[in-house]
């Protein structure tokens, strides 16, 4: 059974979220605080966390930032705030998945069941080893290779990634990586591709502000060019 | 006509002004300075025709005395020219007597009666001062000194005088254009801050002027911006705790109902139904906030960017349940500038007004150009009356024309909020009838990049 791990300093939502994600099949651990959700991750890792932004002590975005430098863990944010600002940052601080209270159970199951897809490693539709330019795409072995060295990417820019591996040449919208990346059936929230290509640019490009690999391709969407 | 600036009115008043002084300040020293020089010219002739007729009196004193040589012995300089009368016939140093009719009958008639007199008169078109003498019984001695040299003077002095007015004019007119320029520059800076404040830049300020005149309006703009963006991020610090106080608890009720939902086959029938009410409840409750939330952020302009909107139109279609040929595109475009979060809710809320309230979108018409973008939502509902077409746009318009239509689905707000995402466009929405019954709404967002901050 998935291990969950929620953050919340609201009891009632935590009680909640816990009795109604436990409907859905998961064992939830839920926490107060950053501090204690970073004690238990290191203690009893989890298998994705669900991290509420504003919290007593260390807030939402340190608490992303100090579970990044852990692992890769699934992280999906779930507050109240929907500022675009907010979401940019909690994005750009590492989390996966950015949802606004009130979520519906259905909702937010749905998006922590395409993070543990992305998450159990299956890399794109095609296993065999790819190279685009200088990059070499392992899916089977879940590894980039930029040049001879090794980078590290999270599940969810390894999964963008291999989704645009696919259609290499071809463009892929916004809605569509949402749609392949994030499970998204409905309309969804194009910043979180747009940050998780910001991101996934920095540690494969030679130079991020001038894209070789992952290209925009004016409002259409991005592309991998080959 | 254009209004004149006050700019050029405050120029142009200044340099009359300074024209009109510097004109009556010349024209008071030209007549000052000439009268004094003409007095001054008209004494000195005096002294020297009575000095010159003295001398022509004992000249005449002998016998048969010549008066051309008695003249020519006078000493007159080159201004002056003597001229005797006697015995009714005119005697001048030559036989040349053209100065002769220089000397007015009315002036001869003074001099004869016994009085020295002088005129000022013009000969040859060169201004002189004709001074007579009575002398000897019945002769006369008459001067004519030439006032040439004071004509010239005086054309001179006028000369100077006319450059001086011109020159003050200008510089009254540069002194007007540097004071407007001086007094109307708080006002650019002020309309220069409003215009960034006007386009985000909150933090805009005018700048202190050293003037304290000045400095009062830059004090006071000043106080009237901090004034406004503290209530309005008062108003937005509200706005953020409203929405963090109502979806708090709404997210333990949405999940909190969800762990009964799920129970529900293991409720008895009043139970259940219970269970059923507050499930729907609850939704439309966080349909309603999310609604609300959305029109509270009714300042926020429209975030425009490339966007492929024929493909947002269908993915929108398809979410909802449609058939794909429901989506009829035309045009060859399907990229626009828009804000894509706002065209989305948009579409949804067409699509969703037509579910609830005209049995369902049978088309959903797309057409753009580099100009505009053009969408229609049909339906084969009731249609809605000529009369109630502006009211579904209003915030719980709900009322006759909806319930009318059978709908008791939806917040009320979706229409509300379609009106506010199409002015944040500054675009148009309106209702038709459709061909064959039922309503057409449609919707024209311009191309523009020139947004402000919506309605």
């Amino acid at each position: 059974m998935p291990r969950l791990l929620i953050v919340e300093d609201d009891d009632r939502i935590r009680l909640s979220l816990r009795l109604a994600l436990e409907d859905e099949g998961y064992v939830v651990k839920d926490v107060a605080t950053a501090e204690e959700g970073l004690a238990e991750q290191r203690a009893n890792p989890a298998d994705v966390v669900l991290v509420d932004l504003m919290l007593p002590g260390m807030d939402g975005f340190d608490c992303i930032r100090a579970l990044r430098r852990h692992g890769d863990v699934p992280v999906v944010v779930v507050s109240a705030r929907d500022d675009t600002h907010d979401v940019v940052a909690a994005l750009e601080a590492g989390a996966d998945d950015y949802v606004v209270k009130p979520v519906a159970v259905k909702e937010l199951s749905a998006r922590l069941r395409a993070l543990r897809r992305r998450a159990s490693g299956s890399g794109g539709d095609a296993p065999e080893v790819r190279r685009f330019g200088e990059i070499e795409l392992r899916p089977d072995a879940g590894e980039v290779l930029l040049g001879d060295e090794q980078v590290h990417l999270t599940r969810t820019e390894f999964r963008l990634l291999c989704e645009l591996a696919d259609q290499s040449g071809r463009v892929l919208s916004r809605q569509q990586l949402l749609d392949r990346v994030w499970g998204y059936d409905v309309y969804g929230d194009e910043r979180l591709v747009d940050v998780h290509v910001g991101r996934l640019r920095r540690k494969i490009e030679r130079d991020p502000a001038n894209p070789q690999h992952v290209v925009t391709v004016r409002g259409l969407g991005y592309k991998l060019a080959t | 006509m254009r209004a004149v600036g006050l700019r050029t009115r405050v120029t142009t008043v200044f340099a009359l002004g300074a024209l009109a002084l510097s004109v009556a300040l010349a024209g008071a020293t030209y007549e000052f300075v000439r009268a004094v020089l003409l007095d001054d010219r008209e004494s000195a002739a005096i002294r020297a025709a009575s000095l010159d007729g003295s001398l022509v009196r004992q000249g005449l004193a002998g016998e048969e005395p010549d008066i051309a040589l008695v003249l020519r012995n006078l000493d007159t300089g080159e201004t002056r020219r003597p001229l005797v009368r006697s015995g009714g016939a005119w005697f001048a140093r030559t036989a040349d007597d053209r100065l002769a009719p220089a000397v007015s009958p009315a002036l001869q008639g003074l001099v004869e009666a016994g009085d020295p007199a002088l005129q000022r008169v013009r000969v040859e078109g060169e201004p002189v001062l004709v001074v007579g003498v009575p002398l000897q019984e019945g002769a006369s001695y008459y001067e004519l000194t030439s006032l040439e040299e004071l004509r010239r003077t005086l054309r001179l002095l006028a000369t100077v005088l006319g450059v001086l007015a011109l020159v003050t004019t200008v510089a009254g007119a540069a002194v007007g254009r540097g004071v407007s320029r001086r007094v109307l520059r708080p006002l650019g800076d002020v309309a220069h801050t409003a215009g960034s404040i006007a386009s985000g830049d909150l933090g805009a300020r005018v700048a202190r002027d050293s003037d304290p005149d000045l400095d009062r309006l830059a004090v006071a703009f000043n106080a009237m911006v901090d004034e406004v963006s503290a209530r309005s991020a008062a108003d937005r610090r509200f706005a953020a705790d409203v929405s963090h106080e109502l979806r708090s608890p709404l997210q333990t009720l949405s999940a909190a109902t969800s762990v009964l939902d799920r129970r529900r086959d293991e409720l008895d029938s009043r139970t259940g139904a219970a269970v059923d009410l507050l499930t729907a409840e609850v939704t439309r409750f966080e349909q309603l906030v999310t609604d609300l939330l959305e029109l509270a952020r009714a300042d926020k302009p429209a975030d425009r960017r490339p966007t492929d909107v024929v493909a947002l139109t269908r993915s929108v279609a398809a979410s909802r349940g449609l058939p794909p040929e429901v989506v009829q595109v035309s045009g060859d475009d399907a990229l626009l500038d828009v804000d894509p979060r706002r065209y989305e809710q948009l579409v949804v809320n067409l699509v969703d007004n037509a579910a609830n309230h005209g049995g369902g979108a049978v088309r959903i018409g797309v057409d753009v150009s580099p100009e505009a973008l053009v969408l229609e939502v049909d339906d084969e509902g009731p249609g809605v009356p000529t009369d109630e077409r502006a009211l579904v746009f209003d915030r719980f318009a709900r009322g006759r024309a909806a319930s009318a239509r059978g709908g008791t689905e939806g917040t009320g707000l979706g229409l509300a909020i379609v009106a506010q995402h199409v002015s944040a466009h500054r675009g148009t929405v309106e209702i038709l009838d459709r061909t064959g019954g039922g309503a057409r709404f449609r919707v024209v967002l311009p191309a523009g990049q020139d947004d402000g901050a919506g309605p």
